[in-house]
């Protein structure tokens, strides 16, 4: 009987015109929508079920065709299926492995599909049947995890994490897939760092297992205690986590791959860059264009693993060629499943060095320089939400990193110099910066840059309040890294002064839209602080004493901005409403700025009228600058060198929960 | 007489060989062999197996024609005969002239050799002269027994002149490598490090033979016999010592793992590494795992009891690694090396290095140890962010530094523990800092300084900044200023009701202060990336480095550095190592005040080797152009005016080291001195480097640099002028140094001489080499003449038009000022 239906099956396939015999697969998942228990007539079902191949799209209609009373009736058959379906996990046919992994996503997607509103227990219920979920779940782990750990083909273990992934994404809020319990209680965590420790695996599946790994962490992250960011926090392998790096590293360098190429393509040739020249009313069209779907997944995983796992800051540091890492040599990792990671004796596995291709015109890159490319590039433009979660999520981490102890000491290596070319926003007042020019220096000079360029390009109307607190914050985090080690950067203070003074004109003459929406305040208080850390502390990180008189030179340059602050917090903090508090914090925090212009612009003003000069030069108000420190008196101020922790919990706690939904949303 | 015959003991235990003799200075070979002593013993089987009886049978040989004759002649043995110049029994010492006159005899008057036993057995005959007679006696017998005799010398005195004892095995006839192989075999045996540099000497010797011959020579033979690591200690010998044996024959991995010397890693961390642990156990059996052999060999294990059993059932279990970690580390180095080549841009080296290291450093600690340091160590960790590529046109030599935990023995003692990059924080936890002077009440002060930070309590905990003011007591340094730092911040966060003032103008003092205070730098320059490097204050390095180091609070942490040629041959510079060696000991043992610096070269192969950098030293040409001062004024900046005590310190180090290698620049004929090729230290010495041009070979034979040394006016101006007392003393003490070098001529001509054989290096090129050499150290002058001849010399260079010229043309064609 069954060769005459195969050949049925086969017939269809080469006269596919034609109005299709019912093919054989399709039969018998009729049979198990049927009430009757299929094995009973054919005791061969399962194994037979399973060496055909798999119409998904019919079994999933025929899931969510299923009536709320027929549940009831064919739970039995779906049991069934599930159970012989975890149960052909552990066939050595390749087959019906494949067969049984597609089933069973094709049954987890078809279940919540129907029962979108059910409740997870219900969707348990039908998949596997209450009393044995636990047993089933069980199974379906270990033989995914052995499946994922052997030595079985890649496509195979593709599958098992697409299975994996399909599970993890099948409800629109993660938090909510009760499922998942069942992968909580049995954890893969060891089979995905696997993947990612081993060169080979990693190039095949590294990207699925990153997001895998995220998305699990994220899985009622604030209401229980997760398995996988415990496990997450404690990995120190360092194959490990350089594998989970270089995954990472390999998207965001596709993605600023894809950006560039797009951004050639619009700006090719000669006539492009005269008519920007001329109107750059076609630049925002020709910016809509550029947008490549960022990739929130990966930068998801970039910040758990940054955030839980001090041990991948090394990561971040980790240099190696700007190169396709799936080319790289396969590192000769003796693949020893038995062993448990990181045990091999150091010098059995001494020199398996992957030797690095030889093309000079590599640039030496690292993690956290791509990061911080990919940063520059999504911080352009945060109109629409992805971007904004994506610029917000970027300085996010730049948050975490900014205040590990490890990570400010190699971004102030004065030895670990690089060429950082970020991207800056096309702007009709600047010219666009010439990429070779730009000098190799510590890491944290692209930081600052990065920092500098996003407060001088967002200050519109629709104003991140958000993203900039957390920018003048990143700011802050390195200023007192520096003071407390006494690094002193040769960086363009200069250009952070300005950008930061500039800032607090926007908001002076944007007061009244800004204030309907946002605490400008606060916001005015950083950055007002972080003038008095140069002005109070600069000693300990300023790079040259010249340096200390051009801040002085800025602040009395400048002091037309200053004044009207003053004179704005003044007003707001003595009339009585919502923000007389936080005003009044910003005119005690001016004491300084407003002492110093006090000071000097009298003094200016005489050296100007003894000498008869209209316009004093730099070099002359420097002069005045420098002659007049000593009657000069200012206030310490309390706490300068003091700031918050990052903490995701609670303030952050609902981006987290609304990216992840919404992530998973466009996951698939 | 008879006491005077070699003891048969010499069969059954070479590195007791001679006992009788009344070589009393060379110490009984226990102490000269301490930590592997109890295995030394054992060892007699084995060479005996390989050689030991050929050798053995010719000293006897020797030793029973030579008593013949001593009985014939014992009447006459008076030094009547043997004449003034050459009494072998002379208390004076033993003046070369002797030894070289005593050659001449014996080769003039074989028939008279019983004095030579009694040379060979006296207290005065060391090392150099066992080579000596090993290379100019065609006597196999004499050979033999000095290959018998090198067992006796204390190691380092051989280690000195092994490159000429491989030379001669490689080169000489067979009975001279006869000679030499038995020691060299046991020697090998006997210690890892002496392996590979034996393999890497006889690679590089050997590489300038005829393609044909070299395969199937006897330097190839021996390298690929020691290579094969077949070369391991023999068996203990159970039956003579077995409390002694115990340590090394582990009964149980349990009781292996802390080392047989452990303790040494007893404070490291091993919360969360205890799976390396394991692994370590692994390695640290390595050793006990080469008794395998002892166990096949039917002979020896009739004698071995239970424990070698058990030990035996260790080596099936556990591959042993002998050589291996270190080839693989030397040769990923070399690697290093050869891709930096590649790359044309100093900046794309500098980059590629880094991150070339880093990854090093995940193999890292491993039991693998720089062979140019003095000590016993592991290399723990290669501070990948801190080296630089060197200056070089088209190689890429670039200089580490390395981190590396001192241990009593590096094949015995355990591997320490990885700690991973930033485990800085923990690692410092309070009980391991017993004596960073501060006491708990100033650390509980400090703490509270740190009030800020809410509580975090997700899965990594308040530390980071936070924590730099808890370790502040750590740098000591600098920790005056933290400590007014400190101060200040304590005031505010624990008063701030008053308020507190301070005024701008100190502010800005303390900043020009500090960065006045801070030494002087040399500006970071991404087409001269070492000269930062190099300026930077040893110690200053040292410290920095510990700090960021997860290793650094280990007692036992050390930091080396080392530079890795790769494409360059060192052999000349081990020769023109050795013979500064050989000077300054020479000045040393005359009392003469030069001062010279030979650093250590390691010969890896014919085209690739490692160097021990001068530390606190840059090259004249970085001086010149960093600081764009004459070296006179660079003097004054660096040391202060020229009547105060530390510029006068400095210019006497100057001259002293100047006239030392003046007198090496001469005698050596070392050419190629450009500005880059020396370097100053922070104390005000000289130091050549760059020994690649000397002897017959001088650069592409442009006819430049004709004189006799470097002295520029630059140079005489920094000793106070040609009329000062400083050049005078310069004069003088070039004077007393030819004088001294001249007395002990041979100790320096044989290390030339012996290398010469079969070499085609081109300080030998021509075959005048020695004869020119041997005449730059005028024996026939008087020393009025000599002085005279000192006078025209550093005249010559003085006014030398040509060395002006040679800095005019390395500026031009390499851009060195």
């Amino acid at each position: 009987m069954s060769q005459v239906e195969k050949k049925a099956g086969l017939l269809r396939r080469t006269s596919s015109s034609k109005k299709p015999l019912k093919e054989k697969v399709v039969l018998m998942y009729d049979e198990i929508f049927a009430k009757e228990d299929p094995a009973k007539n054919n005791p061969r079902f399962w194994d037979e079920l399973f060496l055909m191949k798999v119409n998904l799209e019919y079994l999933e209609s025929k899931l969510e065709s299923v009536d709320g009373e027929d549940v009831q009736r064919i739970q039995d058959n779906i049991n069934s299926l599930f159970h012989h379906c975890v149960q052909a996990l552990g066939e050595e046919h390749q087959i019906k492995v494949v067969n049984a992994l597609q089933t069973l996503c094709a049954l987890f997607r078809g279940v919540h599909q129907k029962n979108k509103s059910a409740s997870g227990f219900d969707i348990i219920n039908m998949l596997m049947g209450f009393d044995k979920a636990e047993q089933r779940m069980k199974d379906l782990m270990e033989r995914l995890d052995s499946l994922l750990c052997g030595d079985s083909s890649e496509s195979l273990k593709s599958l098992c994490l697409k299975l994996l992934l399909c599970l993890v994404t099948v409800t629109d809020n993660i938090s909510q897939n009760t499922i998942l319990e069942y992968v909580m209680i049995n954890s893969i965590f060891e089979a995905i760092l696997q993947i990612l420790s081993d060169a080979s695996s990693r190039g095949q599946h590294g990207y699925d297992a990153v997001v895998l790994l995220a998305l699990l962490v994220n899985y009622r992250k604030y209401e229980s205690v997760n398995p996988y960011i415990v496990k997450l926090s404690i990995v120190d392998d360092e194959p490990t986590l350089d594998g989970m790096g270089m995954v990472v590293h390999q998207a965001l360098t596709e993605y600023n791959r894809q950006y560039k190429d797009k951004e050639e393509e619009n700006q090719g040739g000669f006539f492009s860059t005269l008519t920007s020249m001329v109107g750059s009313m076609f630049i925002a069209d020709a910016d809509e264009k550029l947008s490549v779907q960022t990739n929130e997944a990966i930068l998801l995983a970039l910040y758990e693993a940054v955030h839980l796992n001090r041990n991948f800051i090394t990561v971040l540091a980790q240099s190696h060629p700007e190169i396709d890492i799936a080319a790289t040599p396969t590192t000769t990792t003796p693949t020893t499943p038995t062993t448990p990671l990181g045990t091999t004796p150091p010098s059995l596995d001494m020199m398996s060095n992957p030797e690095l291709p030889l093309d000079p015109n590599l640039q030496t890159s690292n993690l956290l320089i791509t990061f911080l490319k990919y940063a520059s590039i999504v911080m352009q433009d945060t109109k629409d939400e992805h971007r904004l979660n994506s610029a917000r999520l970027c300085l996010i981490i730049l948050t975490c990193i900014a205040e590990d102890q490890y990570a400010d000491a190699f971004l102030h290596d004065d030895n670990m110099n690089f060429r950082v070319s970020l991207h800056r926003m096309p702007m009709r007042h600047r010219k666009k910066a010439v990429d070779k020019n730009i000098p190799s220096r510590p890491l944290v000079c692209a930081v600052l840059d990065l920092m500098v360029e996003f407060i001088v390009t967002h200050m519109m109307k629709d104003f991140p309040m958000d993203l900039y607190l957390r920018c003048v914050q990143i700011i802050h985090k390195l200023l007192c890294y520096q003071k407390k080690c006494r690094i002193r950067l040769h960086y363009t203070w200069r250009e952070l002064w300005s950008a930061l003074i500039n800032l607090l004109k926007f908001l002076l003459s944007n007061e009244t839209t800004l204030l309907a929406k946002h605490n400008i305040f606060h916001l005015a208080l950083l950055v007002v602080n972080l003038f008095n850390m140069f002005i109070t502390y600069g000693d300990t990180f300023l790079p040259t004493s010249n340096s200390y008189d051009e801040l002085y030179y800025e602040i009395v340059r400048m002091h037309q901005v200053f004044d009207n602050l003053y004179c704005m917090v003044l007003r707001v903090s003595t009339n009585t409403g919502q923000w007389k508090e936080a005003a009044s914090k910003v005119t005690h925090a001016l004491v300084n700025v407003r002492a110093i212009i006090n000071h000097f612009n009298p003094k200016i003003e005489s050296y100007a009228a003894v000498n008869h000069i209209s316009q004093l030069s730099e070099e002359q108000v420097l002069e005045v600058v420098r002659s007049n420190y000593d009657t000069l008196t200012l206030k310490l101020q309390d706490g300068l060198d003091q700031f918050e922790r990052y903490s995701e919990q609670p303030k952050e706690a609902a981006f987290f929960k609304e990216l992840v939904r919404e992530r998973e949303g466009g996951l698939f | 007489m008879p006491s005077f015959l070699p003891s048969p003991s010499i069969s059954s235990s070479p590195s007791l060989s001679l006992p009788s003799t009344p070589s009393s200075s060379c110490g009984p070979p226990q102490a000269t062999t301490p930590p592997l002593g109890v295995i030394n013993e054992g060892v007699a089987e084995l060479s005996l197996v390989i050689d030991a009886e050929v050798a053995q049978r010719a000293c006897q040989e020797v030793l029973q024609k030579v008593k013949l004759r001593q009985v014939d002649s014992d009447s006459t043995l008076s030094q009547s005969e043997e004449g003034p110049d050459a009494p072998p029994s002379d208390p004076e010492g033993p003046a070369p002239g002797s030894v070289k006159s005593a050659r001449r005899r014996q080769r003039h008057n074989p028939s008279k050799q019983s004095w030579l036993l009694r040379l060979f057995e006296s207290k005065l005959f060391d090392v150099s002269m066992a080579i000596s007679y090993l290379h100019n006696s065609k006597e196999p017998g004499v050979q033999a027994y000095i290959g018998n005799r090198l067992f006796s010398f204390p190691h380092e005195e051989v280690d000195f002149y092994l490159p000429q004892l491989l030379n001669m095995y490689i080169h000489m006839d067979e009975d001279v490598g006869d000679a030499i192989k038995p020691y060299v075999v046991h020697r090998c045996r006997q210690s890892i490090s002496f392996s590979l540099q034996c393999a890497w000497l006889l690679g590089a010797y050997s590489s300038d033979m005829h393609i044909s011959t070299q395969r199937h020579s006897r330097g190839t033979k021996l390298r690929k016999l020691i290579l094969s690591d077949e070369l391991k200690p023999a068996g203990p010998r159970v039956r003579r010592d077995p409390l002694a044996l115990t340590p090394f024959c582990p009964a149980a991995p349990p009781t292996v793992s802390p080392g047989p010397l452990g303790g040494d890693h007893s404070l490291s961390p091993t919360k969360r590494t205890h799976q390396r642990s394991k692994s370590d156990a692994t390695v640290s059996i390595s050793l006990s795992s080469n008794l395998k052999r002892t166990a096949s060999n039917p002979k020896v294990e009739t004698s071995q009891d239970e424990v070698t059993k058990l030990c035996r059932s260790f080596s099936s279990l556990y591959r042993p690694v002998r050589l291996a970690p270190q080839r693989e580390f030397i040769k990923s180095l070399m690697g290093i090396g050869k891709r930096l080549a590649t790359l044309p841009t100093k900046e794309q080296k500098t980059q590629r290095l880094i991150s070339e290291l880093s990854l090093l450093n995940h193999k890292l600690p491993a039991r693998v140890w720089l062979p140019t340091s003095a000590f016993d160590h592991h290399v723990v960790r290669v501070p990948h962010t801190q080296a630089v590529v060197l200056n070089s046109k088209d190689k890429a030599p670039y200089l580490i530094y390395v981190e590396v935990l001192e241990c009593e023995n590096f094949e015995t003692s355990s591997v320490p523990i990885r700690i991973p990059e930033n485990r800085i924080r923990s690692t410092r936890s309070v009980e391991n800092l017993p004596d960073c002077g501060m006491t708990p009440e100033q650390r509980a002060g400090s703490f509270s300084v740190v009030p800020n930070y809410d509580n975090d309590d997700e899965a990594w905990s308040v530390d980071d900044i936070g924590e730099l003011q808890v370790e502040l007591p750590e740098t000591h340094t600098n920790s005056c200023d933290n400590i007014s730092q400190f101060s200040v911040d304590s005031i505010t966060s624990l008063e701030s009701k008053e308020p507190v003032f301070i005024a701008a103008g100190d502010i800005r003092r303390r900043l020009s202060e500090q960065l006045a205070q801070a030494p002087t730098t040399f500006k970071r320059d991404p087409e001269d990336p070492s000269a930062v490097a190099l300026k930077e204050p040893w110690e200053e390095k040292v410290r920095r480095i510990r700090e960021g180091s997860p290793y650094g609070h280990l007692p036992t942490w050390r930091l080396l550095s080392v530079i890795v040629k790769c494409g360059d041959d060192l052999r000349q510079e081990l020769l023109a190592f050795q013979v500064l060696r050989q000077l300054q000991s020479i000045w040393e043992q005359e009392r003469v005040p030069l001062w010279i610096k030979p650093y250590k070269i390691l010969v890896l192969s014919a085209d690739s080797g490692m160097i021990e950098p001068v530390v606190n030293a840059v090259s004249l040409h970085q001086v010149k152009k960093q600081s764009q001062l004459s070296l006179l004024d660079y003097f004054l900046q660096e040391h202060g005016a020229p009547t105060t005590e530390a510029f006068l310190t400095a210019q006497r180090n100057f001259v002293q080291s100047c006239a030392g290698y003046s007198l090496i620049c001469y005698l050596l004929q070392v050419k190629d001195r450009h500005n880059g090729n020396i370097l100053l230290d922070a104390e005000g010495h000289i130091i050549h480097i760059d020994f690649g041009f000397i002897l017959s070979s001088s650069p592409r034979n442009l006819g430049f640099e004709t004189s006799a040394f470097k002295l520029t006016a630059e140079f005489v101006d920094v000793m106070g002028g040609p009329d000062g007392d400083m050049f005078n003393y310069y004069k003088m003490l070039m004077l007393q140094g030819l004088i001294a070098a001249r007395k002990h001529m041979e100790r320096v001509l044989q290390i030339v001489e012996i290398m010469q054989q079969g070499s085609q290096l081109p300080c030998f090129h021509g075959s005048s080499t020695m004869r020119a050499l041997k005449e730059r150290f005028h024996m026939s002058l008087t020393e009025e003449q000599l002085q005279l001849l000192i006078d025209q010399l550093v005249d010559g260079s003085m006014r030398s038009l040509t060395t002006k010229l040679y800095d005019g043309f390395q500026y031009l064609t390499n851009g060195i000022m």
